[in-house]
């Protein structure tokens, strides 16, 4: 069952059109990322959801329930803002008590009982006396999750919750938040702009560009068979090289562009001579920039392969690089489109 | 070799090397601020205290000391013990009355609404006159024959023969004890609310929004979101605002001296008027210090509480 659904939602800031006719569904227990660029009317969309943005047009469905014109305390949701949004007057406590008592439902012993079981699942039971200001950047992520968990929300919103933790800190905390996720079967919609997160997390991935949805998929789909060149140079670091072959783009993969010498099997390969510039060496990996001579032209084009691999490359040179022609992807050069493999 | 010019040994000016030192410029700076000071705050309160202890008057300028003499005296004329009580009473009831209303005019302003801009200026526009000048408007409004206050009220029947407030046509607002004294009080919110409002919008709109979001979607009402979000963020600001409006009116003095004069009788006394009908018209400058003296304790402690607040927001 869809648990949250938009139908051709649209939000136009005067002209801007920050989101223009999204349609989406997120099933049940589902960990639902939007991955986008800044300006790409993500965090816009998790607001309509919220409820914290009235649609310029569209419909809102929460639970099957149509919560379009409700406001953010009669959807069933819980949120974690990128700022945290702790109320700093508040003790940690109170702060993870708030939604409880503003539903004005439970008595001071249920509400107390939430916020234990909230708290102990993220094991921060021993920082319910402290004020915002005395916790540490991990230690507030994690009250905002408690908080935004406390009354057990039919969706959980999740806005970049990880982009104000240092680097390190991010890894672990990308780790703890699927496991919990997965523990506690909570349909979890999380935007951001890093794209390692949204592969990391996604089951399923949105890549958001200009208001509207270029591609839903698994992390693998929108990886391997992006659906327009958007998304094939959005994701991957660096993304998707391009040589154009008459009406089309012919893609493949930085790490799918290996020397000709260094290729095992030699069946169905595109052969390309590359000359060789610059060589950037990132620990695990490097990076070499240069250019394929392709039919005349000179395509600027990175390669990318492990810095195991000492094969020894000459800048200046010129070198046979190939691509497995099944890894080749095809678009308009028009549109941007995929389009069907054609014979090279 | 040849001889290379230091930067300092370029530009030896003499105002450029003196502006270089820093012994030199820093009590430079400081200088006018500690004159304003000396001269216009230390120099008559100390005048003040010394006026206080003596027996002197304008006809007889030798200072010779009394003690509490002129304290004793004064605290025991019934004019000053009604000017001490008014002076607190008027305060704390406009003061009240001024944080209640500015709160609820400053959450209307924080808002986005049409004519936003129009109503900000029309709130403001009070503390833009000058003080004598608006009390003199309200002295006409309050007129004891010719208020149009009085008009409206016998047109909408309220006022004049068989009607809620009686049989007269005129409320005569300043010929009444109760009357003067609320009318002191109202003129009293009228000055200061422009102020307390506009540091409290200041405030609100100094909330970040992510919070006020949070609170939305963690199911705040809008009352929730108010008395349990934003008011409290915003207590050391209201704080601020309430101290400045207890400064501005327990030591003003111009809307009794021109809406009342002190009147009925004594009844709207304040002890700055007091001071000056004692001080300077009746000419006994001693008893006149030694009132106004009793301004002192209240001034320090709203002072020293100011210095806290802002100490305590540089911490936040």
């Amino acid at each position: 069952m869809a648990v949250v659904e938009t139908r051709d939602i649209k939000k136009h800031f005067q002209d801007v059109r920050a989101v223009d006719g999204v349609t989406l569904s997120i099933q049940q227990g589902e960990f639902l990322v939007i991955l986008g660029p800044s300006g790409s009317g993500k965090t816009t969309l998790m607001r309509l959801i919220a409820g914290l943005e009235t649609p310029t047009d569209g419909e809102i469905l929460i639970g099957g329930q149509d919560v379009t014109d409700l406001p953010p305390r009669l959807r069933d949701i819980g949120m974690v803002f990128q700022s945290y949004a702790l109320y700093p007057h508040m003790t940690v406590f109170d702060n993870i008590a708030f939604p409880l008592r503003a539903s004005g439902s439970r008595s001071t012993e249920e509400v107390r009982q939430a916020v234990e079981w909230a708290t102990g699942i993220l094991d921060i039971q021993h920082l319910l006396e402290r004020k915002p200001r005395q916790l540490s950047g991990g230690e507030r992520q994690r009250v905002a999750l408690s908080r935004a968990l406390a009354k057990e929300p039919d969706v959980l919103l999740l806005d970049e919750p990880l982009s104000n933790l240092d680097a390190k800190l991010r890894a672990s905390a990308r780790d703890e938040l699927q496991r919990f996720q997965r523990r506690l079967g909570i349909t979890t919609i999380f935007v951001t702009h890093d794209q390692v997160e949204a592969m990391g997390l996604g089951d399923r991935i949105v890549v958001m560009s200009g208001g509207k949805v270029r591609q839903v998929g698994s992390p693998q789909q929108v990886y391997h068979d992006s659906a327009d060149t958007f998304v094939a140079t959005f994701l991957g670091s660096p993304g998707m090289n391009f040589i154009k072959r008459d009406q089309l783009l012919v893609g493949f993969r930085p790490e799918q562009f290996v020397p000709m010498a260094t290729v095992q099997s030699e069946n169905d390969l595109t052969v390309l001579p590359f000359r060789v510039g610059r060589v950037e060496y990132l620990g695990a990996d490097k990076l070499i920039y240069g250019e394929v001579l392709d039919q005349g032209h000179e395509t600027a084009i990175i390669s990318r392969m492990s810095s195991e691999q000492t094969f020894w490359l000459e800048p200046g040179e010129v070198y046979d690089f190939a691509v497995q022609k099944q890894q080749l992807r095809f678009f308009d050069s028009e549109t941007g489109e995929r389009v069907a493999p054609v014979k090279t | 070799m040849a001889v290379v010019d230091t930067p300092a040994e370029k530009r030896s000016g003499f105002f450029t090397g003196l502006a270089d030192r820093e012994e030199i410029l820093a009590p430079a700076f400081l200088a006018p601020a500690v004159a304003y000071i000396i001269l216009l705050v230390g120099v008559p309160v100390t005048l003040a205290i010394a006026f206080s202890v003596t027996d002197v008057t304008v006809g007889d300028t030798s200072l010779d000391f009394v003690g509490l003499a002129n304290f004793r005296a004064v605290f025991q004329t019934p004019q000053f013990r009604r000017a001490l009580v008014n002076s607190v009473v008027f305060t704390i009831a406009a003061q009240v009355i001024v944080i209640i209303l500015a709160n609820v005019l400053a959450v209307i302003l924080a808002e986005d609404f049409r004519g936003k801009w129009l109503a900000r200026f029309l709130i403001i526009l009070p503390w833009a006159t000058p003080i004598s000048l608006g009390t003199i408007g309200w002295l006409w409004m309050l007129d004891s024959t010719l208020s149009p206050l009085d008009w409206v009220m016998v047109q909408l029947g309220l006022l004049g023969p068989g009607s809620l407030f009686g049989p007269s046509d005129h409320m005569n607002f300043l010929g009444k004890e109760f009357l003067a004294m609320a009318s002191v009080t109202l003129v009293h919110i009228w000055r200061v609310l422009p102020l307390a409002t506009v540091i409290l919008v200041a405030g609100l709109t100094s909330i970040p929004n992510d919070l006020i979001d949070q609170a939305k979607v963690d199911g705040g009402s809008f009352m929730r979101i108010l008395f349990r979000i934003k008011l409290p963020l915003i207590l050391p600001i209201m704080a601020i605002a309430l101290l400045f409006g207890i400064v501005f009116t327990f030591t003003d003095m111009t809307v009794v001296y021109v809406l009342t004069r002190g009147g009925p009788v004594y009844y709207t006394q304040v002890l700055p008027v007091w001071s000056f009908y004692t001080g300077i018209n009746g000419g006994a400058l001693a008893q006149g210090a030694a009132i106004a003296l009793f301004l002192f304790p209240v001034l320090l402690a709203v002072a020293i509480l100011m210095l806290q607040m802002a100490r305590r927001m540089e911490v936040n």
